[in-house]
């Protein structure tokens, strides 16, 4: 993978909430299938900076490309460009009122256009990857925490996307149940799929993660293999911030 | 736990308990509560003054009676040694003997009362206007209920895009039509506005009053709908490519409507009773029907049809409002339809 296309460029982006400078500048790219996790204590700006990078936040300043695509352009039709960003949020945000494949299927088909049959197809198919099919006609009140975030995931990929985005998505869950949406996430990791992580799941980083963006007070300190990060950092504020989640 | 030592204890206790407490007292026995209670209605029938209009000194017998009566029912029906089955015999007991009193000196017509109030044949000749009238009501809370959804709704999508000039205008909408009594809108717009040359038909005033009034209310219900959908939901929609027409449409209108459904069918019904007010501005609804139909006729028979009507209209659909709105807090998913 070494002359890969790149998939997400950032450049210098900034984000205000009236006096609060939450992100102060930050630049990145990221390649195609790498996994990229975002760390950092909290209030540093992780979930602030993916949110920014499909346009939940709107962005002060700066650049963001999305395959080539300067989403910040004022002709561009952001909801096109979130149709090639999955996202999964810490609150899993399935919608109560639909079922587990209504919730799967209601974007493929009002956006995507699909049939009602493709979409089904589609969303089985994708129930069945994350070992739920059984679930299909389940309302997300029937489900635990982590059925409900694997739903999500699933919901995410049925708009087939280039770009998975994963805020704190174990951070709401019961002990017992992170490991069912961690190993999702590994599958799709091994699969090729571009992602970033904001979370804090050390086995999962050390294992799946491509790279470490480190964020202290809306910066980017850090930038490095987890083995680069975990064992030979030397910079003062990661080594504090480990030696406390540790 | 199995221990002898401490059990033997307990019972021991529990038999000091018993002998410091002593033997319930006999006017808390239901023997003596029985015998009293059967005193008090020899008292009622016999000694109470005799029938008709009660002198001065007599109603404070019969005020003493009440009280006593009062007292008596409290202390037993917070005793909670006393079985079920009295307090009922005893809830019977009261209203037979509030029955009886309210007959013994009550200076009405008892005799007359069905030529007076249930009079078939003065219903018969009243009927075709109440028809005419029920019609006329029905007429009234369709059509207001319809103009206050379409306002309410809109007001409240027009809310939510918090612009603050508009909301500052909508605020106040509401403001006014919330505060405004409605049968002094329908006579502000049916007596006031033709001296400015807008001249509305009595029904067109009625529905407009009602609607204007109902509007607000259901603005402020639907706002409250809207703000029920967590943010999370929107963003969900958001992040998967949902333009705001899909996002409203698939999204938040589905989960706004279960909430808003049980507080708009009681606001309905409320708009409904409102029609009687129409009658003040000389709409023949039912109320009206029922009044003019008594004058004509010289019997309230059509008045006491009247509002049996809205008794047999009415119940129903407050009880419906009642139990959508238990159901929905019954389940955390919210109505199901």
């Amino acid at each position: 993978m070494n002359d890969a296309e790149t998939m997400i460029e950032v450049v210098d982006l900034h984000k205000h909430f009236k006096d609060l400078h939450v992100l102060r500048g930050i630049s990145t790219t990221v390649k195609q299938s790498e996994v990229v996790a975002v760390m950092g204590p909290s209030g540093s700006g992780k979930s602030t900076f993916l949110r920014c990078l499909n346009r939940l936040e709107e962005p002060s300043s700066g650049h963001i490309y999305i395959e080539g695509v300067d989403i910040l352009a004022p002709y561009i039709d952001i909801n096109r460009v979130r149709t090639e960003i999955g996202m999964v949020f810490q609150s899993f945000n399935l919608f109560p009122h639909l079922t587990a494949i209504e919730n799967i299927k209601l974007a493929p088909m009002s956006v995507r256009k699909l049939s009602d049959k493709e979409a089904v197809d589609r969303g089985m198919a994708l129930l069945e990857k994350v070992d739920l099919a059984e679930k299909a006609d389940t309302y997300p009140e029937q489900l635990s925490g982590g059925q409900q975030q694997r739903v999500a995931i699933a919901r995410a990929l049925a708009m087939q996307p280039q770009i998975m985005f994963f805020d704190e998505p174990t951070s709401a869950l019961d002990p017992e149940m992170i490991g069912e949406v961690l190993d999702v996430m590994r599958n799709m990791a091994k699969e090729g799929m571009t992602m970033m992580v904001v979370s804090h799941e050390m086995g999962f980083i050390k294992e799946a993660a491509d790279r470490i963006l480190f964020l202290v007070d809306g910066e980017v300190v850090e930038d490095g293999t987890p083995d680069h990060i975990f064992n030979r950092t030397t910079h003062e504020r990661t080594l504090e911030f480990l030696s406390k989640i540790i | 736990m199995a221990d002898p030592a401490s059990n033997k204890n307990g019972t021991a206790r529990l038999a000091d308990l018993k002998a410091k407490a002593g033997y319930v007292p006999v006017i808390r026995r239901n023997g003596f509560v029985y015998a009293f209670l059967s005193l008090l209605v020899l008292y009622a029938i016999f000694l109470l003054p005799a029938k008709g209009s009660p002198e001065t000194l007599d109603l404070g017998r019969i005020i003493l009676f009440c009280l006593l009566l009062l007292v008596w029912a409290i202390l037993i029906f917070t005793d909670e040694l006393k079985p079920e089955k009295m307090k009922t015999v005893i809830v019977f007991t009261i209203f037979i003997i509030a029955a009886w009193l309210y007959y013994r000196y009550s200076t009405a017509r008892w005799g007359e009362m069905g030529f007076l109030f249930f009079n078939l044949e003065m219903i018969q000749k009243a009927w075709p206007t109440l028809v005419e009238g029920f019609w006329t009501t029905l007429l009234l809370a369709v059509c207001a209920a319809i103009m206050s959804t379409i306002i309410g709704l809109l007001l409240a999508i027009f809310r939510s895009f918090e612009n603050r000039v508009l909301n500052f205008f909508i605020i106040a909408y509401v403001d006014f039509f919330r505060a405004m009594p409605i049968i002094v809108l329908m006579m502000l717009i049916y007596y006031a506005l033709p001296f400015m040359g807008i001249r509305l038909s009595a029904i067109v005033s009625g529905i407009l009053a009602l609607g204007l009034n109902s509007s607000a209310y259901v603005s402020e219900i639907f706002r409250a709908g809207f703000l029920s959908v967590k943010k999370g939901q929107i963003e969900a929609a958001n992040a998967l490519g949902l333009n705001p027409i899909q996002t409203m449409r698939y999204v938040i209108l589905p989960q706004a409507f279960r909430v808003v459904i049980p507080p708009l069918v009681g606001n309905y019904v409320a708009s409904a009773k409102d029609t009687a007010l129409a009658s003040s501005i000389s709409i023949i609804e039912l109320l009206k029907a029922g009044l003019s139909q008594k004058s004509l006729l010289a019997n309230p028979s059509p008045l006491i049809f009247v509002t049996a009507l809205y008794l047999i209209m009415f119940v129903p659909l407050t009880r419906f409002s009642g139990y959508l709105e238990k159901r929905m807090k019954a389940s955390q998913r919210q109505v199901r339809l």
